[in-house]
Formats: structure tokens, C-alpha cells, sequence
């Protein structure tokens, strides 16, 4: 019996576990293995595909999927799995690199804003409402434009527009978990505050930082796309997913599988991550509740 | 004290169980319960005895429980019947009250609205339903009443929001009233206001009233009959002034002996309810004598005593 | 209570502030020098100082940024290089249109994602449950610039059931007053015009709101699950109301206020996502507008289109914030403070960790 059924017996108020909770997790290990895939490929992908992702066939454009091209070609002749396994690299690359600084900067932001509060305090959390302000995308665009169209600044202006969120999300958590007993036990036996945030603090915090990666892998991965779809990203002839739509776009009726795989690639990334964050959530969430929202 | 002969809720070997297949777990084991019309009975336990558990039962308020076993409410069978049947037996014969008054209203609608549902949803007029609700709260001694009627549950302290819990739970008229630990959320002095209110409540409308509780003080002054639970079954049934004079099971004699008495020799450890019942002899049998003796008198003293 | 309208005011100004700031910033860092641009291709190194002196360009950077803010709110936020207009006067063209699309977007969010989140927490373990929480997880995970696409490939060239892009049919003209379609075919009487700029609605509206329904829906979904766990429900429902009554009258309610919240979020966040889906559908409005200016390398345009979003969003979730009030009484009386807006925003839709 679990606690949670005890307690329900009891009266006591609690909320109920949710019922996924109970049964084996099928669809969340799928989901695993394939965002394991994906990664994997991420990585080796341009090592991996049959043919150039690059160089043109003008022979050979349009061709349907078929034993030799399994994705078909696009209009200028590639063939569009090598183009889908190389994007990988582009597009989710970006979108870790993008993750990583934001959870940099993030944790850092927050981390001292909680820590240190006061006017620091007030100050980043007015600046984080700003960067919370406006949807990303539109800030991005502002910054791309005045970096120039390319993957880089794409990548800088989306970290530039998603740490708030970040340091939000560590600051409420670093804030709870400084109250609990634990930490003011620590203090009281003089474990220097630096000491006391690595060990102490930090990892507790640890746990809603997982889940938001990963429900946010999808999230920064449809802003890169988008942003290399609408031209300011990546740029012509790069094989990243977004960029790759939008040249499918022109001939989405003579040849749909251009347009059709590189987008699939896309939406079932974000749906495995997605499940992979969702799971995370579910386990991590008792410790969560009335923490970090 | 109306004491008809009419059986108003029988229950008979109930067992209720959470969780399907395997995790199915049933939480009380056969249970029988009699209340008769107009009368008082104290549902006696521990938390985790399944006492909740048992009452809501009647009214079927846990979806995700199963029953099986009989529940008959003035010889109807609850047990499988249509949800008709059971949406027309809920508020309108049967009344809860809740226990935490501050989650057990809705925060963002207004009391009045709340007091009312009971009664728009069985066509009576808004006007009416407002009339009776106001006057309702009135008796149950609430100021200003018809200004207050359209206040939000924040506005409200701990007991006056009990006030309100009681009155949607009593003013479609119900012939049983079952309060689930009424008084628990509550300071002590709300408490005895409470249950005073209660008593007169029931008394007015000859109400049964199926009281859910662990705490014997109040036992002692509101019921007439006594029902022990322990770990989802029955321990004993008596009417109450035997049951504190004489309990018969050890564990009954445990849960007496623990409850404190200020008059009470400090300096003598309050025993806990496993030690009665496990090892009766030797000290702890001399203990469980002297519990039984500080019992009976605790039970004396509360006679002429309402809560 | 009017505590916290001034405080909810004073957030607005403040994030305000900060746009402005940021525009600023984004103007100096912008690459292209706008005295050279002012001056023409063809001037003198002398011309373009004078230029720069005339465009106060020489001036300290505070000094030029008071004259930024004064123009600001004198409404002028520059010309655009490309069109040669007043910025303010291009956008204030081109935003009904996007405006029409986002209200048509929104009603069908909150028409589709409230019943289906209502839905799925009521019924909550069960393979409904499940199913709406695959269709919220596809909503979620799919692109909005493939998904207007596939639409297109789909309902347009395949089937030929709904017009590929464009918002009037080939040929046909609308006066424009207000710049939306269906509100100047209503202006000027003509059925005919008026059922065409619906039908051109059809694919966009369905594009740009699938991500946001599934947000909605989620977020519906986990707000009643919590209510319908409460006490308050199970007590509505032992005074014997129906369970539709339960789950909609009495609980629902309670679900509004963090509902509430996240849409009010999301009309921003679609007027972003615009600048996916119009070039798309050939549709005018800011997003094209937007994405025009950043590829033309038109700075006043893009700082404007920047402003004017933000705007738009700062309003919104001020108007969100009243009605909040509304829904909940607690916070008419000053009791509870509204739960912070922090978690790191979707941009197209995907996951609020709710």
C-alpha cells in the first residue's frame, strides 16, 4: 500500500498521486530510447548519412522516397535523410548550446538573486520580467537583426530571451530550499556560504532544473527552426531541420517528402523530450509541490 | 431526544475497497451501522480506523471506491443503485458536514450561492431559496445574516464558516445528518458552540445524526449509541453510558484510558492504546484496571455535562 | 484591491521601461550607419557629418536616448528605409490584420482546449484522459511553420477544400478602413466578401492555434485535477447536484484563475508567432511585416514591430490582471498574492511546467 493511498484512508488532504504514477512506464521508455537515438545521431550523423547533404544533383531532384534515397531528394537533388540525419547535429546542437549557456546564466542569476536578495534581488527580478515580457521569438528577431541572419546570432539571442525564465525558476527554489532545515542545521555549524551553496543547496535544486530541460528542449528547438525557417537562422544551404522546411516549402506539391521529414524529425524530438520531461516531473513532483511554480 | 423505532440507515457487512486488480486494498473489512430515526450515534476511532471512510460511503462521495454490502436509507438500497437515485438521497435526505470548514467551501463563490444549491437544484425559487437560507443562518446564529449572505467564505472566521458549512448541509430538510469530525478544525470554545448548535439542530428536525469522530470528550455529551472502530471493522456497539461505564473490549478500555482528565494524576503515564490491548497482565493490568476506574469516572462526570 | 491594481500598473510601466531601454540599445548596436543611409549612397564625407549632427547622432548617448523616448511618446518610432513611411503609420496598417487572425485563433483555443481539458482531468486515468493527452503532446511538439504547410498541402492542393493563401479570393478587393478583412467586407456590406475572408481564416486560424490549444489544455487540465480533488467539489457534490453542475459550476471557476493567466500570456505569444504563419499564407500583418524588416535590414521597422508586440502583451496580461480580480474575491480583498508569472515562457506553445 502506498503512502499515498494510507494517507487517502486516513482523510488526510493530499493530492492524489497521479495514476501514471502506478503503472510501468512503456511510453516514457520509449520516449528515452528515442531521444537516446536522437542524440546519438545528433552526434554522428553527417558520419552516418548515405550521401552529401551539400552538394546538389540537379539529375536527380524530386525523386520520391525509394530504396536508394529513403527520404526521396529535395528540389535541388539532395537526399533528404542525409539532410535530416546532418540537421540533426545543426539543430539540436543549437538548441543544447542555447540550454546550456541559459542554465548558466540562469542558475547563476538566480542563485544570487535568492542568496543575496534586497535591491539585487528587485533589480534582476525587474529584468527578468522584462525578458519574460515579450515572446521570445520577437525578441530574437530584434537581436538577430542587429547580428546579422546567421546560426550564431540566432543561437545568442535565443539564450539572450530564455535565461529569465531560468533564473526565476532557481530562484524560487534556492529561496525554498534555504529556509529548510537542513541548510539553517548547516549553517549553524559554520559551513561557509560558498560551501553551503555547492553542497547543500545546489543539488536540491537540482531536480525542477531537470524537468524544465527537458520540456524545454522542444520549445527552444521549434524557436531556432522557426527563426532558420523564416531566414534569420541558419542560413542556405545548411541542412538544419527549420532551414530545410522552408526550401521544401517552394515544392511542397511535387515533391511533399522535402517538406514532410524534416518537420517529423523535428516534432518527434520534441515529443520524446517532451515524455522525458513529463516523467520527470511525475517523479520529482512530491518532492515539488508548492515549490518552484 | 425523539427515540423512534424506525431504522433510518442500516448498514450491513460494508466493505469498501480503493484501487483495482492488484492494488485493490479493501479498507473496511464488513461493517454494520444502525441509526435509527432521530437518533445520535458516535462512530468511534483512531485516524485510519476507515470511520470516514464508512460515512462517506453512504452517500457513495468517494469515486474511486468500491462497496459492496448493503446501505439502505429508510429501507432503500444504496449499494448499485442508479446515480438518480443517489443525487436525489444526497442533501435532500441525507446532510454531510465537513470537516474543514475553510476548504470545504468554495473560495469563489458566495456563501448565499453556496447555502442555496441545495434547493435551486430541486426548483425551488431563487427568492425562496434566498428566504430560507438567510433565516437559516440566522438560527444558526449568525449577525447581520442577510448582509452577510452575500459575503465570500474569506470573510468569515473558523466557526462562523462552520455555520455556514451546517446550514448546506441541513437546509433541504435532511432525515440524517452525518458529521464528519465537525468540530476537529476548530478551537475549543467554537467547538462547544458547534455542537450545541448541532444538538439543537437535530432536535428541532428530529434528525438522526451519525457522528464521525476520535474525540471521546465530545462523544460523551452529544450520543446516545457508541460504535468502536478499529482498522476498518466494528469493536463493539453499546448505547453510551454503558460504554463508558463498562466498556467491553480492551481496546475500547485503551482509547478511554488515553484521553487525559484534569483531574488526572500527572505523574501517572497515560497509557496507549496497544499496551491495554496486547499485554492485559501483570502492570500493565493493574494499569488498565486504574484506566478503566479514571474511565468510568471521566464518563460520571460528563453526565450531566453537554459539550 | 487598489493596491494591487498599482502594483500590477507599476509591473506594466516597468517592463515598458525596459523595452524601451532595449530597443535603444538594439538601435546602437544595429549594424548600418542611419546618417549614412539619410544622406543617400552618393554623399560626401561632409554631407554625412552634417547629417549626423542633424540627427543628433553626435550627442551623448543619454542625451539621445531622452530625445529616443521623447519621439517615443510623441508616437514617432522613425521611418522605415524601405517604404519610406512612418513607421507608426505602416504598422498601425498592417496590425488589424494580425489582430483579426489572433482573436479568430484565440476563440478557437479557448472554444477547443478549455471543454478538452475539462475533459480529460474529469476524466482523469482513463483512456479519454489519455488520448486527449496524446493529442495535447502532438499539439505541443509540432512546428507551427510545418504544420500551416502541411495544412496547406493538404486541405489546399490536395483536397481543394479550403483557398491556399491570401486573405480574399484571386481578384477580389475590400476597401480598407480597419485593415482586418472581415470587419471591412462587414463594413461594406458584401456577404459575398465577407464569407471569402472567413473562409482565407480557415487555415491560418488552425495553424496558429494548434500549440496554444494544447498549452491551454494541459494547463486546464492540471488546474481541475486540483479542484476537482477539493472539498468544496465533494461537498457540491453531496448536496446531490449533478456532475456536470459539479464539475462546471462549482469547480470551474476555481480553474479560471491560472486559465485566465495563461491566456492572457498566449494572445502575446501568438501575435509572436505570427511572424510564423503569415508569410506562409500570404496573409499581411506584423509578423510579415517583422520578418520583411529583418531581412531588409529596415531597423526603425523592426525596433517598431518590437514595441508595438510588446505593447500588445504588457496590455494584455494587464487586462488579465483585472479580470482577475473579478474571478477571484479573495484578491478583491487583498488576501492572496497573485502567483508570480515565472516560469520560462513557450514561445510557440509547448510546455508551461504547471
Amino acid at each position: 500500500m502506498t503512502s499515498s493511498r494510507i494517507d487517502a484512508i486516513i482523510g488526510i488532504r493530499r493530492r492524489r498521486v497521479s495514476r501514471s504514477r502506478r503503472r510501468t512506464p512503456v511510453l516514457e521508455g520509449i520516449a528515452v530510447v528515442v531521444g537516446a537515438i536522437i542524440l546519438i545521431i545528433a552526434v554522428i550523423g553527417p558520419w552516418i548519412a548515405p550521401y552529401s547533404s551539400t552538394i546538389v544533383d540537379i539529375g536527380n531532384t524530386l525523386a520520391p522516397p525509394s530504396a536508394a534515397h529513403w527520404f526521396g531528394t529535395d528540389a535541388t537533388g539532395r537526399d533528404v535523410f542525409s539532410r535530416v540525419l546532418t540537421g540533426a547535429r545543426t539543430t539540436l546542437g543549437a538548441t543544447f548550446i542555447v540550454l546550456a549557456v541559459t542554465i548558466v546564466i540562469g542558475v547563476l542569476v538566480g542563485t544570487v538573486a535568492a542568496l543575496v536578495g534586497g535591491v539585487v534581488d528587485e533589480i534582476l527580478m525587474r529584468v527578468t520580467d522584462i525578458g519574460l515580457a515579450l515572446p521570445s521569438i520577437i525578441l530574437a528577431l530584434g537581436v538577430a537583426a542587429a547580428l546579422g541572419p546567421s546560426l550564431t546570432s540566432t543561437v545568442i539571442a535565443v539564450s539572450a530571451t530564455w535565461w529569465p525564465g531560468y533564473a526565476r525558476l532557481i530562484r524560487s527554489v534556492v529561496r525554498e530550499v534555504r529556509e529548510a532545515e537542513y541548510v539553517t542545521n548547516a549553517t549553524s555549524l559554520g559551513v561557509g556560504r560558498l560551501r553551503l551553496v555547492f553542497r547543500h543547496i545546489l543539488p536540491n535544486a537540482l531536480d525542477p532544473l531537470y524537468v524544465q530541460v527537458s520540456l524545454d528542449v522542444s520549445s527552444v528547438m521549434l524557436v531556432i527552426s522557426g527563426l532558420s525557417f523564416i531566414g534569420v537562422g541558419a542560413q542556405v544551404p545548411s541542412a538544419e531541420w527549420g532551414a530545410s522546411v522552408a526550401s521544401a516549402a517552394a515544392n511542397v506539391t511535387t515533391g511533399w517528402w522535402a517538406l514532410v521529414f524534416p518537420g517529423v524529425a523535428i516534432a518527434i524530438t520534441g515529443i520524446a523530450f517532451n515524455l522525458i520531461g513529463d516523467w520527470l516531473r511525475i517523479r520529482t513532483d512530491v518532492t515539488l509541490k508548492g515549490g518552484a511554480k | 431526544m425523539s427515540a423512534g423505532n424506525d431504522v433510518l440507515l442500516a448498514v450491513r457487512d460494508l466493505r469498501v475497497s480503493f484501487g483495482t486488480g492488484d492494488a485493490a486494498t479493501e479498507v473496511v473489512h464488513g461493517v454494520d451501522v444502525t441509526v435509527a430515526r432521530g437518533q445520535r450515534l458516535a462512530l468511534v476511532g483512531e485516524s485510519g480506523s476507515g470511520k470516514s471512510v464508512t460515512a462517506r460511503a453512504v452517500l457513495q462521495l468517494d469515486t474511486d471506491a468500491t462497496l459492496t454490502g448493503s446501505v439502505r436509507l429508510d429501507g432503500e438500497e444504496l449499494v448499485g443503485a442508479a446515480p438518480r437515485i443517489l443525487r436525489s438521497v444526497r442533501g435532500r435526505r441525507v446532510g454531510l458536514v465537513f470537516q474543514d470548514p475553510l476548504t470545504a467551501l468554495n473560495p469563489v463563490m458566495r456563501i448565499g450561492w453556496q447555502i442555496m444549491q441545495p434547493l435551486l437544484i430541486r426548483g425551488v425559487s431563487k427568492r425562496e431559496a434566498r428566504m430560507r437560507g438567510i433565516a437559516l443562518l440566522e438560527r444558526l446564529g449568525v449577525q447581520n445574516a442577510p448582509e452577510r449572505f452575500d459575503d465570500y467564505p474569506h470573510q468569515f472566521s473558523g466557526g462562523m464558516r462552520q455555520r455556514v458549512v451546517i446550514a448546506i448541509a441541513v437546509i433541504a430538510e435532511p432525515d440524517l445528518l452525518i458529521a464528519d469530525e465537525p468540530t476537529t478544525a476548530l478551537d475549543v470554545q467554537v467547538q462547544a458552540q458547534v455542537l450545541a448548535l448541532l444538538d439543537e439542530i437535530a432536535d428541532e428536525r428530529g434528525m438522526g445524526v451519525l457522528l464521525i469522530t476520535h474525540d471521546l470528550g465530545i462523544v460523551a455529551g452529544f450520543a446516545e449509541h457508541v460504535t468502536v472502530m478499529r482498522h476498518g471493522a466494528i469493536i463493539e456497539t453499546q448505547d453510551v453510558d454503558s460504554l463508558f461505564a463498562s466498556p467491553r473490549e480492551a481496546y475500547t478500555r485503551g482509547l478511554l484510558g488515553a484521553v487525559p482528565r484534569i483531574d488526572g494524576d500527572s505523574s501517572v503515564r497515560l497509557l496507549s492504546v496497544d499496551e491495554i490491548a496486547v499485554a492485559p497482565a501483570g502492570a500493565a493490568g493493574a494499569a488498565a484496571a486504574s484506566a478503566v476506574a479514571a474511565a468510568s469516572a471521566l464518563a460520571d462526570s460528563d453526565q450531566g455535562n453537554p459539550a | 484591491m487598489i493596491r494591487y491594481i498599482a502594483k500590477r500598473l507599476g509591473l506594466s510601466v516597468v517592463v515598458f521601461a525596459g523595452l524601451v531601454v532595449l530597443s535603444f540599445v538594439l538601435v546602437q548596436i544595429l549594424p548600418g550607419d542611419p546618417a549614412r543611409t539619410a544622406a543617400g549612397r552618393n554623399a560626401t564625407a561632409a554631407q554625412i557629418a552634417a547629417e549626423r549632427i542633424k540627427l543628433g547622432l553626435d550627442q551623448p548617448l543619454v542625451v539621445q536616448f531622452v530625445k529616443f523616448v521623447g519621439r517615443l511618446l510623441q508616437g514617432n518610432l522613425g521611418t522605415s528605409v524601405v517604404t519610406h513611411r512612418a513607421v507608426l503609420a505602416d504598422i498601425v496598417q498592417v496590425l488589424p490584420s494580425s489582430l483579426e487572425l489572433v482573436v479568430c485563433a484565440m476563440i478557437l483555443n479557448i472554444v477547443i482546449g478549455v471543454p478538452l481539458g475539462v475533459f480529460a482531468a474529469y476524466r482523469r486515468g482513463k483512456i479519454a484522459d489519455a488520448a486527449s493527452r496524446i493529442l495535447i503532446l502532438l499539439g505541443a511538439a509540432l512546428p507551427v511553420f510545418w504544420l500551416g504547410l502541411l495544412l496547406q498541402l493538404l486541405f489546399s492542393s490536395t483536397l481543394n477544400w479550403l483557398p491556399l493563401y491570401g486573405q480574399l479570393g484571386f481578384g477580389q478587393h475590400v476597401r480598407s478602413m480597419t485593415g482586418a478583412t472581415t470587419l471591412d467586407a462587414l463594413l461594406q456590406g458584401s456577404p459575398s466578401l465577407f464569407w471569402s475572408a472567413i473562409v482565407h481564416l480557415v487555415l491560418p486560424t488552425v495553424t496558429l492555434s494548434a500549440s496554444f490549444i494544447a498549452v491551454v489544455a494541459r494547463t486546464v487540465r492540471s488546474s481541475m485535477v486540483t479542484t476537482l480533488d477539493s472539498d468544496y467539489v465533494t461537498l457540491a457534490r453531496a448536496t446531490g447536484a449533478s456532475e456536470f453542475r459539479v464539475v462546471v459550476r462549482h469547480g470551474l471557476r476555481n480553474a479560471l484563475i491560472p486559465i485566465s493567466t495563461i491566456i492572457g500570456m498566449q494572445l502575446g505569444w501568438m501575435l509572436g508567432s505570427t511572424v510564423l504563419v503569415e508569410s506562409t499564407f500570404n496573409r499581411t500583418g506584423i509578423g510579415a511585416y517583422t520578418v520583411t524588416a529583418v531581412l531588409q535590414n529596415d531597423l526603425y521597422a523592426v525596433i517598431g514591430s518590437i514595441l508595438t508586440v510588446g505593447i500588445v502583451f504588457i496590455v494584455a496580461n494587464f487586462l488579465v490582471d483585472l479580470l482577475q480580480l473579478w474571478i477571484n474575491p479573495r484578491l478583491r480583498a487583498g488576501l492572496t498574492p497573485r502567483a508570480p508569472r515565472m516560469t520560462p515562457q513557450p514561445l510557440i506553445a509547448a510546455e508551461v511546467a504547471s
